[in-house]
């Protein structure tokens, strides 16, 4: 649009430039200059040429500026802000469970909506509920999975779990209770009561029974799910009471520890612990975290049997996280104490200290056993990551979880089908072959593929193409993000751009947060700088919302920290669909027509006041009156396009959200591209020769009225303007698919106006005008005849050859889009023929 | 223009009132067809079956139009004689080099056949530009409106046409009328040696709102308009005062002069013509063929511009007069829509089954 905004600038000054120094050739002749019948005054002649000239120039930028559409931009505004309100008002996005619909944080980025080429998602909470359910535990390689549900029916006690391979031996015992006191301590859940003291108490006695009486809160819905289900397993985690944690154990017994330390969870470390010491006097550290992190830091334990219950469990798509613990003599807790406090207090570098304190005392753990949470799709993620799929968008998935959890999740929601073929670039592979070797075969084999297909297309005979998925992890992904040792720093990113550009997946799990930045940032650089979308529920999905083009959160359990960053928030994943094809489609179509036609009414308004200036000396005499001038693109055309660019529906809402591929008919932001945007200038300056020549020749010495009378100027531009507003707004009606009732109104009604002002504004001598130039000139004109032919030819032929255009584009290659719109147009005619065959059989049967 | 500069604003404190409403109810959005965009709508689509009959259509009525207006436009006759008296032997390379007042010539022409109907006499000039931006606002609309302040006091943008040396206001003010066309013409009928003057009538050749309702002369009970304009100057070129335009007729005086409301409806292009008199008596319903002679009391200067000075007598139709480019157009366009429907017609047919091959 701003280029655009050049051009035209360009027209306007190279416009100005030709007309003054036209002038100054044309009055090179003194009897030109100042005929005797045009005298100038004695301060008019002794004016400096110079000055003259520059003053001219000026005068013909006034006199033209026009074109520069000023009003464009107030419209787009209003298009924007009006506009987004469909989005908050929809229905369809409106998500009763939570009690609320899509929010709009800005409405600078509709357009964007319908040019998104690669989606970046986030796993848990966006694609996936965030609704945490404790599915297993398994304890040095026992596994015990809790009764299905906590109905109140389950009593403390081994009754409560099935065990699935052996019963606990006496040792087993032990290990286990650990491991259920390590689960119900090692947390940062709060206990929410929800009745008085009283009720407190009566809550503890029925807690097993009653859960809705104490409520957990935590920021992250796995501790919930943990928790909860410990519960279940008869370790109930009551409350923290002045540092001191309350477990009711199987026994119904209270156990008290005091709680020492914290060590937080961050996304970074992937695990938190805490130091508590027990009644007895010992002090424990507990830790948990994802896998990877806790088994190099295991020193002791069943590693084997609980790693291979660990991805068991997350090829199945659960959320796993292993649980260790250290015993601590009160000399090792004090020099703890003193190492994690010294960094607590440190004034620069806190947090690398802090993590180097973290690391250190997170260190010789013994494993106790890994945990199963499952994590549901959302409802019809599979469905909308299909039809984005299908759009021709490109999907990431950018998850912290590890690589077998959050494949699992992607062939469920089918980010990865059956056939696509997965290329890893993962540790694992990375540590058998170099990444260079890695990268190198990957690119082979997608480019293998590519020059198979490019074969295929031209023998047409492949249908479906090989579909690629990759899989990369945050360690590889920053080895190749990292400048290599040679100094060629673009090497392998642009390798891995490559190898991403071929496949229509990508997973990227293991990631930091500020990762997840990072790759939307190399895609937005890459070099075809295609538009890009995050979307995500949490806080750690914030810095990848703000670096993409479009940010959108969810509404989810996480707080509103995603949502309130982005640009747009959405209940529910499945909402994007809607968003993007329907929403995102209407609003590019919507704002491309409303800037091309803006352009294109700016210069059919003022293409034929320059033409007039070689007809009238080069003497800065407007065609139009002043009223005319202003008004033209204030009310005249001003409200049948902003009402089209808000309510146009070139394909059905149902259409666009069953077909997905129509929203690759828009891609590429074809409708805003040069080829466009020149066909439109063309067009106006077309029409604009065709309002002026006609117009010219039509009062080319001869009288238009029966009574002998002449015309004079103003009925001339009048009439060329009579066309021009006519034209215009009957070029947008033939550019509307979807006629309610508004744009009827709209546009019938602001050609109506334009008739009824001109009537009032030439009727009436208006007494604060100091000249009357316009009296009667409009009733004149429509007095003539052939003035009314004229208005009609020429608004014919100014519009034919753009309905001819049309026609046969829409019939020799017709866009998705067009041949939907045919399609459905044959299945109404055929309807209402069959309609009325059938009627006439009625009626002849009769 | 306000309005529309603070809608956004409107609809925002609007819609800041309805969520505060709202805040008592549920979030839920309303159902409405509008809010849900599913408002029952037209969906026309431009298709080719569509647009070829409409071609055809439109084909055969402009045709049909422009044939129409043709024939009307042949049927106006219409007769041009330039005297602007450029060449030693044209009659009027006297007064053209002469700059007298009131320099007579005489212009003899032959009808060949004879005119019928009424028939307009039209001066037109060519090179002139009455559309020019400083000659086009050198006038005063309030002063020749009759408003007696103007009168005296006439607007700046009269200049260099405002007051005169003494300082005194020009009546009619500005360029506009101050080059008011002062030539003048007689017509005679050469009727077998000699010759019978054609009437000419100067009335309603100016439109009837300028003459009745946008000029008027300014009035003062009980006094003439000579009195009415004392103090004031006719303009630097003309021979005689405003209020003594038309000898003959003095409710033709002032103001609202006929001639003068024509030359002050300017023209739009450089080359115009304005109606000088409708012809009347014996000769206005019927023109005989014959000898004419056209005698022209010369005093407009032209040849410095350099511009040309012309005589048109013309008939008038519904369609106005002479106008071959009205029915041209119409013709080639009808046409043009016909090739172009055949062209679709052709497209169409040649495509259709392509297309349903896809299907």
């Amino acid at each position: 649009m701003n280029a655009f905004l050049v051009v035209y600038l360009c027209i306007l000054i190279s416009k100005a430039l030709v007309n003054t120094v036209l002038k100054y050739v044309w009055q090179s002749n003194p009897n030109r200059d100042e005929p005797w019948y045009n005298q100038k005054t004695e301060s008019e002649r002794q004016r400096n040429t110079f000055l003259k000239a520059f003053t001219d120039f000026l005068a013909f930028m006034v006199l033209f500026n026009y074109i520069i559409p000023v009003s464009m931009y107030v419209t787009v505004e209003m298009q924007k802000f009006l506009g987004s309100y469909f989005i908050t008002w929809d229905e369809e996005m409106f998500d009763d469970e939570l009690g609320e619909g899509a929010l709009v944080n800005t409405s600078d980025l509709n357009e964007e909506l319908g040019q998104v080429e690669y989606v970046f998602t986030d796993k848990t909470g966006t694609l996936t509920e965030n609704n945490m359910q404790f599915i297993e535990c398994c304890i040095d390689g026992h596994v015990y999975v809790p009764h299905a549900i906590c109905n109140g029916q389950i009593m403390p006690g081994t009754t409560g779990i099935d065990m699935i391979d052996s019963s606990p031996v006496e040792e087993g015992m032990e290990s286990e209770e650990l491991f259920f006191r390590a689960l119900c301590l090692c947390h940062t859940v709060q206990v929410k009561e929800e009745e008085t003291i009283d009720g407190i108490k009566k809550g503890l006695q029925q807690c097993s029974k009653s859960s809705s009486s104490s409520v957990y809160i935590s920021s992250s819905p796995d501790e919930v799910a943990l928790v909860e289900g410990m519960k279940r397993l008869g370790f109930t985690y009551l409350r923290l009471k002045d540092s001191y944690m309350e477990i009711q154990n199987r026994e119904d017994s209270i156990e008290r520890f005091e709680l020492m330390e914290v060590l937080s969870f961050d996304s970074v470390r992937r695990r938190m612990s805490v130091i508590v010491r027990s009644h007895t006097g010992d002090y424990y550290l507990f830790c948990k975290g994802a896998d990877s992190s806790i088994f190099p830091r295991v020193i002791k334990g069943k590693v084997e049997q609980v790693r291979a219950r660990v991805e068991h469990n997350a090829v199945e798509g659960l959320r796993t996280l292993c649980v260790a613990y250290k015993m601590l003599k009160k000399d090792e807790y004090e020099s703890v104490c003193r190492q994690l406090n010294s960094a607590k207090l440190a004034l620069h570098d806190r947090e690398k200290k802090l993590a180097e304190a973290y690391d250190e005392i997170e260190q010789d753990l013994i494993l106790l056993g890994a945990t199963a949470v499952e994590d549901r799709l959302q409802e019809k993620a599979a469905d909308t990551i299909e039809s984005l799929h299908k759009a021709g968008m490109k999907v990431w998935v950018l998850t912290g979880d590890k690589m077998e959890t959050a494949a699992a999740t992607c062939y469920a929601s089918r980010l990865f089908h059956r056939n696509t073929q997965i290329l890893e670039l993962t540790t694992k592979r990375t540590e058998e072959q170099s990444l260079h070797d890695v990268l190198f075969e990957l690119s082979r084999t997608v480019h293998q593929h590519s020059g198979s297909l490019s074969r295929d297309s031209i023998s047409g005979l492949s249908q479906d193409m090989q579909d690629y998925g990759l899989i990369i992890d945050g360690a590889t992904l920053s080895s190749v993000m990292k400048p290599t040792e040679d100094g060629s720093s673009g090497n392998y990113k642009e390798i891995f751009l490559e190898i991403c550009r071929n496949c229509s997946a990508v997973l990227c799990c293991r990631m930091a947060p500020l990762q997840k930045a990072q790759i939307v940032k190399l895609i937005k650089a890459s070099k075809e700088h295609p538009i890009t979308l995050a979307i995500g529920d949490g806080a750690n999905d914030v810095s990848m919302i703000l670096e993409a083009h479009v940010g959108i959160g969810i509404m989810g359990k996480e707080g509103r920290q995603a949502a309130r960053n982005s640009d747009y928030a959405i209940p529910k994943f499945k909402h994007l669909k809607k968003m993007l094809l329907v929403h995102g489609h209407y609003y590019y179509i919507r704002i491309a027509e409303l800037v091309q036609y803006f352009f294109y009414k700016n210069v059919c308004f003022i293409f034929p006041q320059f033409l007039y200036q070689f007809f009238c000396g080069f003497s800065q005499q407007p065609l139009y009156d002043t009223a005319y001038l202003t008004l033209y693109n204030i009310s005249f055309t001003s409200l049948p396009i902003l009402l089209y660019s808000l309510i146009e529906q070139h394909v059905g809402m149902d259409i666009l959200k069953k077909d997905p591929y129509l929203y690759m008919d828009i891609s590429k932001n074809c409708l805003l591209r040069w080829r466009t945007f020149i066909y439109w200038t063309f067009l106006g300056v077309f029409d604009a020769l065709v309002f002026f020549f006609g117009a010219y020749f039509l009062f080319d010495n001869t009288t238009l009225t029966s009574n002998g009378q002449m015309f004079g100027n103003w009925t001339f531009g009048t009439l060329v303007f009579t066309v021009l507003v006519f034209t215009v707004t009957l070029k947008l009606a033939l550019d509307t698919h979807y006629w309610t009732w508004i744009n009827h109104f709209v546009i019938w009604g602001s050609l109506l106006f334009y008739v009824v002002f001109s009537l009032l504004w030439g009727g009436i001598i208006w007494p604060f005008l100091n000249y009357q130039r316009m009296y009667y000139v409009f009733m004149q004109m429509l007095s003539s005849g052939p003035a009314w032919l004229g208005i009609i030819l020429l608004i014919t032929v100014s519009l034919l050859p753009d309905v001819v255009k049309k026609v046969i584009c829409r019939q020799l290659w017709p866009t998705t889009a067009e041949k939907i719109q045919t399609k459905r147009q044959c299945l109404t005619v055929e309807q209402s023929t069959i309609f009325m065959l059938s009627q006439t059989s009625s009626s002849i049967s009769f | 223009m306000l309005i529309v500069f603070f809608l956004p604003h409107l609809l925002y404190f609007s819609s800041y009132w309805s969520k505060i409403l709202k805040m008592k109810k549920d979030n839920k959005p309303d159902n409405t067809a509008f809010t849900q965009q599913r408002l029952p709508a037209w969906q026309p689509v431009l298709s080719v079956g569509i647009v070829l009959p409409l071609f055809f259509i439109i084909g055969l009525a402009f045709i049909g139009i422009g044939i129409g207006l043709l024939i009307t436009s042949n049927n106006i006759q219409e007769f041009e004689e330039e005297y602007t008296g450029i060449g030693d032997n044209s009659n009027c390379y006297i007064c053209a080099n002469n700059a007298t007042a009131n320099c007579k010539c005489t212009l003899n022409f032959t009808i060949a056949q004879p005119i019928q109907g009424s028939v307009f006499m039209y001066y037109g000039l060519t090179n002139y530009y009455q559309n020019h931006q400083k000659y086009l606002s050198s006038r005063d609309d309030q002063q020749l409106a009759g408003e007696t302040y103007y009168l005296k006091n006439p607007s700046q943008s009269c200049k260099p046409y405002q007051m005169d040396i003494n300082n005194n206001p020009i009546a009619p003010c500005g360029s506009i009328a101050n080059s008011f066309f002062n030539d003048a013409f007689a017509l005679y009928y050469n009727n077998q040696g000699f010759l019978d003057e054609v009437k000419l009538d100067g009335s309603a050749i100016a439109w009837w709102t300028d003459h009745n309702v946008k000029f008027s002369n300014p009035s003062q009970t009980g006094s003439n308009l000579s009195q009415i304009f004392e103090g004031t100057v006719k303009p630097i070129n003309w021979s005689k005062p405003v209020y003594n335009l038309d000898v003959n007729n003095p409710d033709n005086n002032g103001f609202i002069n006929e001639d003068f409301l024509v030359w002050m409806r300017t023209a739009a292009l450089p080359d115009f013509r304005k109606l000088y008199r409708r012809i009347s008596g014996n000769y206005s319903s019927f023109m005989p063929s014959g000898n004419y002679t056209l005698e022209i009391t010369y005093n407009y200067p032209v040849k410095d511009l350099p511009g040309k000075k012309k005589v048109i007598f013309s008939t008038v139709s519904w369609m106005g007069g002479k106008n071959q480019f009205l029915g041209i157009a119409y013709l080639v366009f009808g046409s043009l829509c016909f090739v172009m429907g055949f062209i679709l017609l052709i497209v169409y047919a040649k495509y259709q089954n392509v297309e349903d091959n896809d299907d």
